[in-house]
Parts: structure tokens; C-alpha cells; sequence
């Protein structure tokens, strides 16, 4: 009898708090696209047209699909890089240079051993770049642990030198002197990611992608390890107290963050580029932190809002060229957004 | 005295880089000693920078390009303090969001302002302005005397404040908010009145730090300017412990390594360019390995103050 009539009051309270979550973000997003299409109106562009390329380019061809779900890929990890140490209360703002030192680590591996064959080049291509990546979320770990370093600080400031890293590997160390922009050769055609569609080409990266995203959200969620990363973010001297290692949490988080952010740039030079291109992340900082922060840390909504970001960027690329509207445009959408969001959390408490 | 002119030149292009170490230290410490800790430095001076360059382009003058940029940094400040200080939100996540702000914008309003493809115009750099007889001194005079108007503003600007703060009645308030806002309440201090102001006036602080990277040497914006020197300003606060007068020698080690980079750069020592321009970077991060540990903190720096709340 009990459990007759618990079912439905337990269904009806999860459909209650999805909904919960869920009408503040579609509030949201209807609010910032009002905002902004009044100001691209008020400039003088056609606002109908303008959105209709911005949210529809993703879907109208297979290529925009291909074009979406590349982006979606990076997007993602870089995002669960900056929600993972949050979770710990600590800022990983260096998920950027993380994923290139991860992409020169995956690049070196596939150009040294370029001649291996591929059941053991692109296992350590891809382990090149986690390792790599692993490695440069070590450093702020390592310098927050022994010197008490703002994890913020030495994050940023690491991206900066990997700026400089992937420059002079790309135009001094393994520089293909054809291409006119700093670029290596090509890996080894053994270190190439298969491709799950071939025109236009989707690399399985896709799926390696999806299987991280799903196994953050179970350990966060669902593990000891995930509850005293979350305890310890929720109440570091509480969680000292029963006995969880704090220090080892923040630095745990900030390793795996590096280790994902490594994933996403050997994902890139494995099954996109097949070389390592400067310049190959573009403004990848900003936007994983913006999806971390729109998605509130919650590693189940990372995956979505990753997606969404990763229609908008594509949309208003495709705007810039046919429209002549700037593609920062929908910066100022997500920046609202993400305003919207925060405010409704203020009102929450209020009530 | 020939052989000490690569010294003078050197010592006289520190203080032309320190400038903006200098305006962004001090902004970012004032919001801090009311304990507002922002991180949104990168984004406002960036922002500042994209201001600055396109009103001083439109008006032809550099002071009301700067004041612009002012402004607008104040506004990210007012902004700061009224998402943490009234609505109690996290310091950080605010901090963060008005950085993205920031970096959007400051791409998105050339190109509204100048179009697409256009390339960007060139404005005057700024330029000398001698002392009088300060700047006849051999030496001292060419390092400290023949200078823009905004190093002597930057210095005058750290004296001040050190005076302020600590030769003042109203500096021992503002501090005291920093240090323990219950106390400094319960004697009839206005909490809020600081955190407001000084988060405003430090805002303003660092959009004038953005506004004087274009007009410095290049004359003209180029995008992501200021290339991290936001970051190291919060850094450099950390290094300088929170007070005006060691923040301004502070400014000057970063500036050092700012000036040491370029002359290398050009000197050609056969190391590649690359580690050179890394050099900044792993400088702040080697300083503040030496010096996190130890540098005085406000005791409320990133927290919110609710007057409500017992802890």
C-alpha cells in the first residue's frame, strides 16, 4: 500500500524539480534573446533573420550539424574542467591552456612515433594529451598545496605560457614550412581517430566525449570520492573535521579537470586536425567558463548548455558571414543568461 | 656620463610600463581592503582598452578617452559591489561573469562602432611632458621627470592613497571594513557606504589601467591587449600586501620583467622569442611562490558581510 502511493508523489516531485530547474533557464534565454534582439533592432539589422541564423544553422544541413557537434565536443570537456574543481570550491580558469599543452602532448607522441601502427599510436596519442593536460592541472595543484598559491592566479597565468609553448612548438620545433600560419606536420595516420561519419567527417571522439561527461556526472553524483569532492566544497572546515582530506580533493579536482582538458586537445589534433594548429582553441576559456557557470557546477546540465553554446557559436558565425552582424553578439545572449540565472537563485532565497 | 645611458633608458621605459600594473594594483586593492575581492580585472581593462582607444579616436582627446574608460570600469564596479555586497552573491562567480562581460565587449564595440573588416585607425600617443626644472636634474630628471602625465598620475596617485589610509580617520574606516565589518558596524560604520565606493573607485582605477595600453606605444587596439597583466595585477596586490606603497615598488618588479623581455627580445641572445615573452608569467607565478605565503591579507577579503547572519 505504501509503496503504492509513494511512487507517484516521488515521480511527481523529480518531475517537479526538473521543472524547477529547467523554467528558470528557458525564462532565461527567452528574457536575453528579447534584450538583444531590441538592440540588433535598434542597430538597424533584421532581428527574424538574424535569430533565424543564429538557431537554425545547426540543423539545416548535415554539415551544420557536423560543424555544431565538433564545437559541442571541446566545449564540453572544457566546461566539466572548470565544473569539476568547482565542485571543491576551487576556480580552474586554466582549462584553456590545459587543453593545448594537451594538444602538443598528443602531438608530439603521433609525430615522434608516427610510424607505430594504430592500435598502439592512438591509445597513446589520446593518453599523450590526458598525461600532458594531467600534468599542467599538477602545477596550480601542486603550488595551492605547498604554497598556499589562489588556485585562480596560477591557472591563468599557465595559460599564458602555453600560449607561448604552442608557438614555438608550431613554428620552431616540428613546423610545417608550407602552411602559413604556425602549424606542425601531420601526426601519424595511426594516431587518427576513426571517423564515425565520413562526409562530412564526425570523428568518435564524439562518443569518448559523451562516455566522460557521463562518467563525471556518476562519479560527482553517485561515488564516495564525488561526495567528499562535493562535501569538501560545501564545507571544507566541516568535511576536515569528519575526516575527508580536503587538500587531496582540491588537488584531485584540479589534476582531473587538467587530465579532461588534456582529452579535448588530443581529441582535436587526433580526430579533427591531425596536426597541431595554433591559435586551435579559439576563445575556449571564456566559453567553457561561461557554460560552467550558466549550468550552476551541476555536471548533468554541463552536457546541455554545452550544446546550446555550441549552436549559438556556430549560428553566429554563419551571422557574421551572411549578416555582417558581429559574432560577439552572442556573447551579450549568454552574459544575460547567465544573469538571469544567477538572479533567480536571489529570488529563490528571498522566498 | 654616456655609459649610463642604456641604464636611464631602461630605468625611464620601467616607468612607462608601470603605469598600468600600477592603476590596476591599486583598484584591485582598495576593493580588497573593504573585502571585495574582484577578478575581474582582465575583462574591465580590456574593455577600458577597447573605450579608450574609440573615444579618443572620436574625440581626439586622450583625457576624455580615459575618462570614458573610467566610467565604464566604475560601472563594472558598482555592478561588483551590488551583486556581492546587496545580493550576497559569491565574489568570484560575479567576478568571473563580469570578466566574460568584459571580454565580449571588448571585441563586439569595434567592430559595432568601425565595422567588420575595417581595419582599426591609429590614434596619438601620448606624449612627454617635462617638468620644469625637476626635469633639468642629470639623471634623475630624464628617469622621473620627462614622463607622460600618467606615471606622475599613478604615483601621485599611491602616495595619496597611502596617505589616505593610513593619515586619515576616514582610511582607519574604510579598513576596518576589510579587516572586521561586525565591529566596524556595530560602531556605526557604514559597511555598505565602503564596500560601494572603494569597489567603484577601484573599478574606475582599472578601466584606466586598459585605457592607457593603446595610447602607450602602439597608438591603435589590437584584441586581447592586455594580454594577462589583469591577472598578474591581482598578483601583484598579493605581492605588494595590500597596501599602496608597497604595491607601487611592487609594480615596478613587473614592470621590470615587462621592460627586461622586450630589451632581451631585441638585444638577440639566441633564445627563441617564445620563453622571453614567458617570461612575465613565470615571473609572477616564481613571486608568488615566495611571497603568497606570507603576505598580509584583509581578514575579509571574498566574504560577504550580512549583518543579519550569526556565525
Amino acid at each position: 500500500m505504501s509503496v503504492k502511493t509513494e511512487t507517484p508523489t516521488l515521480k511527481k516531485s523529480l518531475l517537479r524539480s526538473i521543472a524547477g530547474q529547467s523554467i528558470p533557464y528557458l525564462v532565461a534565454v527567452v528574457v536575453a534573446f528579447i534584450a538583444v534582439g531590441i538592440f540588433i533592432g535598434l542597430m538597424g539589422f533584421d532581428v527574424f533573420n538574424a535569430y533565424q541564423t543564429i538557431l537554425f544553422t545547426s540543423f539545416r544541413t548535415p554539415n551544420g550539424i557536423v560543424q555544431t557537434l565538433l564545437k559541442f565536443i571541446p566545449l564540453m570537456l572544457q566546461a566539466l574542467a572548470f565544473t569539476i574543481p568547482l565542485a571543491t570550491g576551487k576556480f580552474n580558469i586554466g582549462g584553456e591552456g590545459q587543453m593545448i599543452v594537451g594538444g602538443i602532448g598528443a602531438a608530439a607522441v603521433g609525430i615522434i612515433f608516427k610510424d607505430l601502427p594504430g592500435y598502439i599510436l592512438l591509445p597513446m596519442v589520446l593518453l599523450g594529451g590526458i598525461a600532458a593536460g594531467a600534468f599542467w592541472g599538477l602545477i596550480p595543484a601542486w603550488l595551492l598545496f605547498k604554497f598556499n598559491i589562489n588556485e585562480i592566479l596560477s591557472t591563468v597565468l599557465l595559460n599564458f605560457v602555453s600560449f607561448q609553448m604552442i608557438d614555438f612548438i608550431a613554428s620552431e620545433v616540428w613546423a610545417d614550412p608550407v602552411a602559413g600560419h604556425p602549424t606542425t606536420v601531420p601526426i601519424g595516420e595511426g594516431g587518427w581517430l576513426p571517423l564515425l561519419i565520413d562526409n562530412p567527417p564526425l570523428h568518435s571522439g564524439l562518443i569518448l566525449a559523451i562516455l566522460v561527461a557521463i562518467g563525471v556526472y556518476i562519479y560527482t553524483n553517485r561515488t564516495t570520492g564525488g561526495y567528499e569532492m562535493i562535501a569538501t566544497g560545501a564545507n571544507p572546515r566541516a568535511s576536515k573535521i569528519f575526516g575527508i582530506d580536503t587538500q587531496k580533493m582540491f588537488m584531485l579536482s584540479l589534476i582531473l579537470a587538467g587530465a579532461i582538458a588534456g582529452l579535448s586537445g588530443s581529441l582535436e589534433v587526433s580526430g579533427y586536425q591531425h596536426r597541431l594548429i595554433k591559435d586551435f582553441q579559439s576563445n575556449f576559456l571564456v566559453l567553457g567558463l561561461i557554460i560552467g557557470l550558466i549550468a550552476k557546477g551541476n555536471n548533468l546540465a554541463v552536457p546541455f548548455v554545452a550544446f546550446f553554446i555550441a549552436v549559438l557559436e556556430v549560428g553566429a558565425s554563419a551571422m557574421q558571414r551572411t549578416m555582417a552582424i558581429p559574432v560577439e553578439m552572442v556573447y551579450i545572449v549568454e552574459a544575460l543568461v547567465l544573469l538571469f540565472v544567477l538572479l533567480s537563485d536571489v529570488v529563490r532565497r528571498r522566498r | 656620463m654616456e655609459f649610463l645611458d642604456p641604464i636611464v633608458n631602461f630605468l625611464k621605459l620601467i616607468l612607462f610600463y608601470v603605469v598600468p600594473f600600477i592603476l590596476a594594483g591599486q583598484g584591485t586593492m582598495l576593493g580588497g581592503r573593504t573585502g571585495v575581492f574582484n577578478v575581474s580585472q582582465e575583462g574591465v581593462m580590456l574593455l577600458g582598452s577597447a573605450i579608450g582607444f574609440l573615444v579618443t579616436y572620436y574625440t581626439g582627446s586622450p583625457l576624455v578617452g580615459v575618462l570614458a574608460a573610467m566610467l565604464v570600469g566604475a560601472v563594472f564596479g558598482l555592478a561588483l559591489a551590488y551583486f556581492t555586497t546587496t545580493l550576497k552573491m559569491d565574489q568570484f562567480v560575479i567576478g568571473l561573469a563580469l570578466f566574460f562581460v568584459g571580454f565580449g565587449l571588448h571585441t563586439l564595440i569595434p567592430k559595432l562602432a568601425l565595422g567588420i573588416q575595417s581595419s582599426l585607425p591609429r590614434i596619438q600617443t601620448l606624449g612627454e611632458v617635462p617638468i620644469p626644472l625637476l626635469s633639468e636634474i642629470p639623471i634623475l630628471g630624464e628617469i622621473f621627470f620627462k614622463q607622460n602625465m600618467f606615471v606622475y598620475f599613478a604615483i601621485l596617485l599611491s602616495i595619496g592613497l597611502w596617505y589616505f589610509m593610513y593619515k586619515t580617520k576616514y582610511g582607519l574606516e574604510m579598513r576596518s571594513v576589510g579587516e572586521n565589518p561586525l565591529a566596524a558596524d556595530s560602531l556605526g560604520i557604514n559597511v555598505a557606504f565602503w564596500r560601494y565606493s572603494m569597489t567603484i573607485l577601484g573599478g574606475a582605477l582599472i578601466g584606466m589601467a586598459g585605457a592607457y595600453l593603446p595610447m602607450e606605444f602602439a597608438g591603435t587596439f589590437t584584441p586581447n591587449i592586455v594580454a594577462g597583466r589583469g591577472w598578474i595585477a591581482i598578483a601583484l596586490t598579493f605581492f605588494g600586501g595590500w597596501a599602496p606603497h608597497t604595491i607601487l615598488f611592487g609594480s615596478m618588479f613587473f614592470a621590470g620583467i615587462d621592460g627586461l623581455a622586450v630589451k632581451v627580445q631585441v638585444g638577440n641572445l639566441g633564445i627563441p622569442f617564445q620563453f622571453l615573452l614567458m617570461l612575465p608569467y613565470l615571473a609572477t607565478i616564481l613571486v608568488m611562490m615566495f611571497t603568497f605565503r606570507r603576505s598580509r591579507v584583509p581578514a575579509f577579503l571574498g566574504l560577504n558581510y550580512d549583518r543579519e547572519r550569526r556565525s
